[in-house]
């Protein structure tokens, strides 16, 4: 096997340049035009923000729907939607719209927010670090990702999915080359449910789900 | 690595010294030239007074140069800023142009410079129209808005944005700050230094030095908030607060300011300050002067509440101070004080005198939930907005911009 490089990431957030949305008509137009790397800023890169809390839900969609728009029923469809599930943003934004369209549907007004309150479409550059650590052998990898970084830790199981081997974290990726020997502890990897984590908190289900696996042994 | 940086690593972690070191191996021998107003009071000039240094640190080729003004121009520029955070204000043509000769004044003296800088980063407005009188520009041109600008007083936007459309991206603090613009807007958090005189930490003696010199008594429940004399920091509604209180509680307020060069409008809100605080001997009015930083660590330190009851507010850098230096804070509910105070966590948002009061009175009553959010807060500051977070944001987005190219991922 080869070292396993310890990479570590920042967002740099910008504009995407899209008009705010005002109303649930807004947000269906802008989500059916803009690019594939807002709706994946919306949807994935919330981990990684300066955020306080764990919000209910952990797409900027769910949560602006309940906290502005102030319609539940639309937060709680939205909110189950897994993107990590989606072959494709593509798949994922006809998700999103087909929930809307039905909840529009069901409505007899069109909710909207006052001034302020507005959904602002933004989008991020990863920056991606080399920290210049290595890990040699899969028994050092449940300690190694104790020590990482909130970047690094989005940045080798989360922003990895996206990336070939499309749908794969990187450490799964890399214990793969071992072989057999570590299956155990690929289904340990696998059988944790990203969508309710922090980074912090994931980290930390990471580490007891390989110790459990046998790997950190 | 350089001695500047290493004396951070401490605090903000071996991680984030190595992504600085990479970005500034890709940045080497740069110049950047960081311009704004002042060279001290406020929140701008305190950033530039580390980011400079640390920039040189990493290897980037940074000054700091500050544009000289009347106090006309500065009552003028103040004007400005009062109509980007929505007030009604008067901009005459002339006064407009008094702004532009201003401008053009400073322009002779810094044209040289800023026509050779790879990179030129304007802050905020009062030097904003050095652009144009630059014609010959080489490098690229960035401005940064320090300020609010979500519903600006239209009439003082709409002369503002044909003067910083033109620059080649701008940045913001917040995602609700942002205007539109036809270039990039990046969205920058401001930050602090841990470091600094205003945040290290002290020792016993010297906070029981300041409380003996305000004549603060030990024994009763301190309140502070500190901000310049401004009427968006809403001083006295924080009195209005206290007093409420008082009725229940013997609280003392402190609020300590200073002047900045380029707010003329502070004397006069002190005196309504002043006035409002009358006969309340429990109530510390401070004027205090720009390098008195250990004085304000102090008197937050000792507080037991740190309070910014903003109605209007950029970031909110005494909030995350007061943060920093583990105490509640009970501030307005606006602009980037939001992306600080969050109810139970690490305060309270509030919207009125009468809701700091109710506040304020639970935060007294319940002194373990003080004490755990005091906690909460230090450790969310470590993550989010020291000085480190910040100038790495600076370093990437100067990549990005010479890059040229808008990518998803970025290899440093």
């Amino acid at each position: 096997m080869n070292p396993f490089e310890v990479k570590d990431c920042a967002l740099l957030i910008r504009m995407s340049g899209l008009p705010p949305a005002v109303n649930l008509r807004e947000l269906r137009e802008r989500i059916a035009a803009c690019g594939e790397n807002v709706l994946y800023h919306h949807f994935c890169e919330t981990t990684l923000r300066p955020t306080f809390d764990d919000p209910d839900y952990r797409n900027d969609f769910a949560v602006w729907s309940k906290l502005y728009l102030g319609d539940r029923v639309l937060a709680e469809r939205l909110g189950i939607l897994d993107p990590y599930a989606s072959d494709s943003m593509e798949e994922l934004r006809a998700a999103v719209l087909d929930i809307i369209d039905d909840r529009l549907a069901e409505l007899t007004m069109v909710p909207w927010v006052r001034p302020g309150d507005e959904f602002l479409f933004k989008e991020a550059t990863t920056v991606v670090f080399d920290t210049g650590e290595r890990i040699h052998h899969p028994r050092d990898l449940a300690p190694a990702i104790g020590r990482m970084t909130n970047g690094s830790v989005y940045y080798h199981f989360l922003e990895a999915l996206r990336r070939p081997p499309i749908g794969k974290d990187d450490f799964s990726a890399w214990l793969l080359e071992g072989g057999e020997e570590y299956a155990s502890y690929l289904v340990s990897l696998g059988s944790i449910d990203i969508q309710f984590h922090s980074l912090a908190h994931l980290r930390k289900e990471l580490v007891a789900a390989l110790a459990q696996a046998g790997v950190g042994k | 690595m350089s001695p500047l940086l290493s004396a951070y690593e401490a605090i903000a972690g071996s991680s984030a010294l190595t992504q600085l070191r990479r970005l500034g191996e890709k940045l080497a021998g740069l110049r950047v030239v960081h311009v704004n107003s002042t060279r001290e009071g406020g929140g701008v000039a305190e950033i530039l007074e580390w980011m400079v240094p640390l920039m040189r640190d990493v290897g980037v080729d940074a000054s700091w140069e500050v544009i000289h003004g009347t106090p006309r121009f500065f009552e003028i520029t103040k004007a400005i800023h009062n109509g980007l955070q929505g007030k009604a204000v008067d901009l005459p043509k002339k006064d407009w142009r008094i702004y532009q000769d201003v401008n053009e004044e400073n322009a002779q003296r810094l044209r040289p410079l800023l026509e050779e800088a790879d990179i030129v980063i304007i802050h905020d407005p009062q030097p904003a129209h050095l652009l144009k009188l630059c014609p010959n520009r080489k490098g690229k041109w960035i401005w940064r808005a320090h300020i609010d600008i979500s519903r600006p007083f239209r009439p003082v936007w709409k002369v503002l944005r044909t003067i910083v459309d033109k620059y080649d991206a701008s940045i913001f603090s917040m995602t609700e700050f942002a205007q539109p613009l036809p270039h990039p807007q990046f969205l920058v958090p401001p930050s602090i230094d841990p470091l600094s005189e205003k945040n290290r930490e002290l020792g016993p003696e010297e906070i029981a030095g300041a409380r003996t010199e305000f004549g603060i008594d030990p024994e009763r429940p301190l309140l502070v908030q500190v901000s310049r004399f401004d009427r968006f920091k809403d001083p006295i509604g924080v009195i209005q607060a206290s007093r409420l209180v008082r009725k229940v509680i013997p609280v003392q307020l402190v609020l300590a300011g200073g002047g900045a060069t380029d707010d003329p409008e502070g004397k006069a809100v002190l005196e309504d300050v002043m006035e409002a605080a009358e006969g309340a001997p429990d109530i510390h009015v401070l004027l205090l002067p720009s390098g008195a930083h250990t004085t304000i660590n102090a008197l937050q330190r000792m507080a037991d509440i740190v309070l910014q009851k903003s109605t209007r507010e950029g970031f909110g850098l005494t909030v995350t101070e007061g943060l920093w230096k583990g105490k509640p804070v009970i501030g307005g509910d606006v602009g980037g004080i939001r992306l600080q105070v969050v109810n139970y966590h690490t305060g309270f948002l509030v919207n009125t005198p009468e809701g700091a009061a109710h506040r304020i009175r639970y935060l007294l009553r319940h002194h373990d939930r003080a004490a755990e959010m005091g906690r909460i807060g230090r450790e969310f500051v470590r993550e989010n907005f020291l000085l480190t977070r910040h100038l790495r944001d600076y370093l990437t987005l100067i990549l990005a911009i010479r890059s040229g190219r808008e990518e998803r991922v970025v290899f440093v």
